[in-house]
């Protein structure tokens, strides 16, 4: 390599240290699964260590009898001292208060700050802009981006035609479609907006449409987008319309998601687990994690600045909206708003209920997606005040999947070294407690969901198995695996099949 | 009730259990399970949210609705 005229020795060209940067940068990328994971195993060596200090051989005595009727029972009364409990106890809970109170001065911080270079979303930029003006009322266009999804977007029409307030515009986003999905849309009297020479698959699709959308479109007129495999409950519009009349500030309203019924056992868990989900997001009232790539409702003018601040205080190309880069577009399109101050809610009564995966195969696809998506996003991202909550998520994810491992591990060691069953009332006691918040927690799903929490140990092995998913993600990161989108084929929803 | 000597298992010997190592892996979960069952009884109980009871200042100088001639 020659240097320049001007360049001394040891000096580092512009041009090399950006390259240097960009590679430092791809490192990190890489790195973000590691970094997840690395932390969270070495929290658990921590604790480790301090519980080395802490433990004393629990089996060195042995097991009690007794008889209940005509049973014999064996009995061990092993349980930590209260210093060790309490300790625990306090750990957790300042911890998930500590991210709570973390998360809520954050978005106080944004909410009130008035910088329209870095957060040209936040509330006051948005009000002062917006101030004294009637840009019009409310008004709704659907985009529903669909690759051969002529099994399903019927249900998803007639969803958005029997909403109380029906949307002005309804236009699916044929992406390659080689079904009849376009001639079903046709016949619905809803409009089709073909796209041309896409590659980019779901991303792209909307990137090509909202790029001829989005110039026509008044500042109250809201696009909403939503997946052909969702149906909107009753009320979905008039709630979310009502919200951006409301608040002017409002860019984006997403929605609560529930699976549909059927495909068996392996359908319930995925019930249960988006059962809970909403919970989180109403207990939290209405707190956005991710506006659902299943519906969700924005202002243009979220989705223009998001666009226009591509390439400098976002990633992705200069121009989209969608990052193409990314396997989770929803979630990376919540952290771009959220990067930008906007306001954004989940208000309890937009719902849908959306596809669950038929089976193991097309679950562990769709997770892989997820899970290295969302690592991906916060590799892009880094580590900012906005991105902090998720990356907590992350950590608790990936120390949850080292704490039911061994937790497992502990139970079958001990079924294969005991010939006796041992019963210990205090981890029995412990675990009651436990298994009474799954109840508590998927009550609302009726008595198959409450039954399947109850029995704990299907659901805590359907846990593990999304923990190899997210072990699977992390190694396909850093070892630079490509990945895949992994469309899967749509199967009827029951009752239609 | 009577002491019971346990000594063989069905895969493994039972000198695992008394194992140092073992006792810190029973104590590692021991107080993760303490942990995530404290974070659960959080869960299941009805939040409470702090804000509600203190009294509120009215904080909205103008309206932030679409129509300029809302109420706050």
């Amino acid at each position: 390599m020659t240097a320049t005229p001007t360049q001394t020795r040891g000096e580092v060209s512009p041009s090399r240290l950006r390259r240097g940067l960009l590679r430092l940068g791809g490192l990190l990328q890489r790195a973000v699964g590691l970094v997840v994971l690395g932390t969270a195993v070495f929290a658990s060596l921590l604790l480790l260590v301090l519980a080395n200090t802490d433990a004393e051989p629990r089996f060195g005595r042995p097991a009690r009898r007794a008889t209940v009727g005509l049973w014999e029972v064996f009995y061990d009364t092993e349980a930590p001292s209260m210093r060790v409990v309490l300790a625990a106890v306090a750990v957790a809970l300042l911890l998930a208060a500590g991210v709570a109170w973390l998360e809520q001065r954050i978005a106080i911080r944004y909410r009130r700050s008035f910088d329209p270079i870095a957060t040209p979303l936040a509330p006051r930029v948005v009000m002062g802009e917006t101030r004294g003006v009637f840009a019009g009322p409310v008004t709704v266009t659907v985009l529903i981006p669909a690759h051969n999804e002529e099994v399903r977007i019927r249900a998803t029409l007639q969803s958005l035609l029997a909403q109380s307030v029906p949307p002005q515009r309804i236009i699916v986003v044929a992406d390659n479609c080689t079904d009849d999905t376009v001639a079903i849309a046709q016949s619905a009297g809803v409009e089709v907006f073909p796209t041309v020479g896409n590659r980019d698959k779901k991303a792209g699709a909307l990137n090509q449409a909202l790029a001829e959308l989005l110039p026509e479109q008044g500042e109250n007129d809201m696009v909403m987008v939503m997946d052909a495999d969702t149906v909107l409950q009753p009320g979905f519009l008039e709630t979310a319309m009502r919200k951006a009349t409301d608040d002017r500030a409002l860019m984006a309203v997403g929605a609560l998601f529930y699976g549909e019924e059927g495909h068996g056992l392996l359908g319930m868990f995925q019930r249960n687990e988006y059962t809970r989900y909403a919970r989180d997001i109403r207990r939290r009232r209405g707190r956005v994690y991710v506006l659902t790539g299943t519906a969700s409702m924005f202002r243009p003018r979220a989705l223009r600045t998001v666009a226009g601040s591509r390439g400098t205080l976002l990633p992705g190309r200069p121009g989209d909206v969608y990052d193409t880069a990314a396997l989770t577009e929803d979630n990376e399109l919540t952290i771009a708003l959220k990067s930008l101050g906007a306001l954004m809610a989940s208000p309890s009564d937009c719902m849908v209920v959306t596809e669950v995966m038929p089976t193991w195969r097309a679950l562990w696809k769709q997770r892989l997606r997820w899970q290295r998506g969302a690592l991906e996003n916060l590799g892009a991202y880094g580590i900012t005040p906005q991105t902090a909550r998720y990356w907590s998520q992350q950590f608790a994810i990936a120390y949850g999947a080292i704490a039911l491992l061994t937790y497992l591990m502990l139970i079958v060691l001990m079924v294969l070294a005991l010939d006796l069953w041992i019963w210990f009332p205090f981890w029995i006691g412990v675990g009651l407690v436990f298994v009474a918040e799954r109840i508590v927690s998927v009550w609302q799903g009726g008595w198959g969901p409450r039954v399947l929490a109850a029995s704990l140990f299907p659901e805590l092995l359907f846990a593990l198995y999304l923990n190899v998913i997210f072990v699977k993600g992390v190694l396909d990161i850093s070892l630079r695996r490509r990945a895949a989108w992994g469309h899967v084929p749509a199967t009827a929803p029951p009752g239609q099949a | 009730m009577a002491a019971v000597d346990v000594t063989t298992g069905i895969l493994l010997s039972e000198a695992v259990l008394a194992s140092e190592w073992f006792g810190v892996l029973m104590a590692f979960v021991a107080i993760n399970t303490i942990m995530y069952t404290a974070l659960a009884v959080a869960k299941s109980l009805p939040k409470v949210h702090v804000g509600d009871y203190l009294p509120r200042r009215a904080y909205r100088s103008e309206t932030r609705s679409i129509h300029p001639d809302a109420p706050a």
